[in-house]
């Protein structure tokens, strides 16, 4: 999978910030791009997570780690995983499922360019 | 600055983002592909107690701790973000990120640990940490 430029320009003149040089893509990129890349999507993950509308999902975290520049118009793998899925309760008894996922990013030639690890709530009752 | 232990302590150059744009999110909701309507459908929040506004995406407001981490230190410069979501951003809100050099990873490749954190009104809705590289 490749990021295009058009899609780059939309994404980093969302954030707010001038077009980076030399086809640099945005580092936000990495929320939407992995979930792509592994033929899926965030429609797809809530329907696993069997959630829908407002207040239903929530962001814990993300960990992502860039070992090189992601460009346009480059082709990537990648390759990811569900690593944990655990059901909480809050203080005040509200009850979700922690559902994390790793996606690794490498090179055609598989030399490794990113690792992101996203944890969500899916919330049962608040 | 000539010595990489210089940056130790060091306040990163703040990026305030005046008035978050509720446009932004429905393009932003389009490229990802987002179906959740708390981005782009005021109507939908009613039962959040947020009727007549929209949350902002959290890779968005994860995008202005990058946008000030590359405007210190060039578009090559992160290495590492790590982002807890702790206060939904909402359209209209005036929010500013901030940053501190916390460690000198390795000083010979210039890389550092920064605290880094998005604050609205005084108040910290989004905080973790940044590795990047810095010019010595």
């Amino acid at each position: 999978m490749k990021i295009e430029h058009w899609e780059n320009w939309l994404l980093t003149d969302c954030t707010g910030s001038a077009q980076l040089p030399s086809n640099i893509v945005h580092p936000i990129a990495l929320f939407h791009i992995p979930i792509q890349g592994v033929g899926t999507s965030i429609a797809e993950l809530f329907a696993l997570g069997q959630v829908e509308g407002a207040g239903s999902v929530g962001l814990e975290g993300y960990d992502w780690e860039y070992f090189s520049l992601l460009n346009e118009d480059v082709e990537y793998r990648f390759e990811g995983q569900v690593i944990e899925v655990e059901r909480l309760q809050t203080k005040s008894g509200g009850v979700f499922d922690r559902f994390v996922f790793t996606i690794e990013l490498s090179t055609t030639e598989g030399n490794p360019v990113a690792k992101v690890t996203n944890s969500w709530r899916f919330w049962r009752t608040r | 600055m000539s010595d990489i232990y210089d940056y130790l302590g060091y306040e990163i150059p703040s990026l305030i983002v005046d008035q978050v744009d509720p446009n932004k999110m429905k393009t932003m909701a389009a490229i990802l592909r987002d179906p959740y309507p708390v981005h782009w459908d005021k109507d939908a929040n009613e039962t959040l107690g947020l009727k007549g506004r929209v949350i902002n995406q959290g890779p968005l407001n994860l995008s202005y701790i990058a946008n000030m981490l590359m405007a210190w230190q060039g578009p090559a410069c992160i290495k590492r973000l790590q982002a807890r979501f702790l206060k939904p951003v909402l359209d209209g809100d005036t929010v500013i990120a901030g940053g501190k050099i916390t460690e000198i990873i390795d000083s010979e490749e210039s890389r550092v640990r920064a605290k880094v954190w998005l604050s609205r009104d005084n108040e910290i809705v989004l905080e973790g940490e940044a590795e990047i590289l810095v010019k010595v």
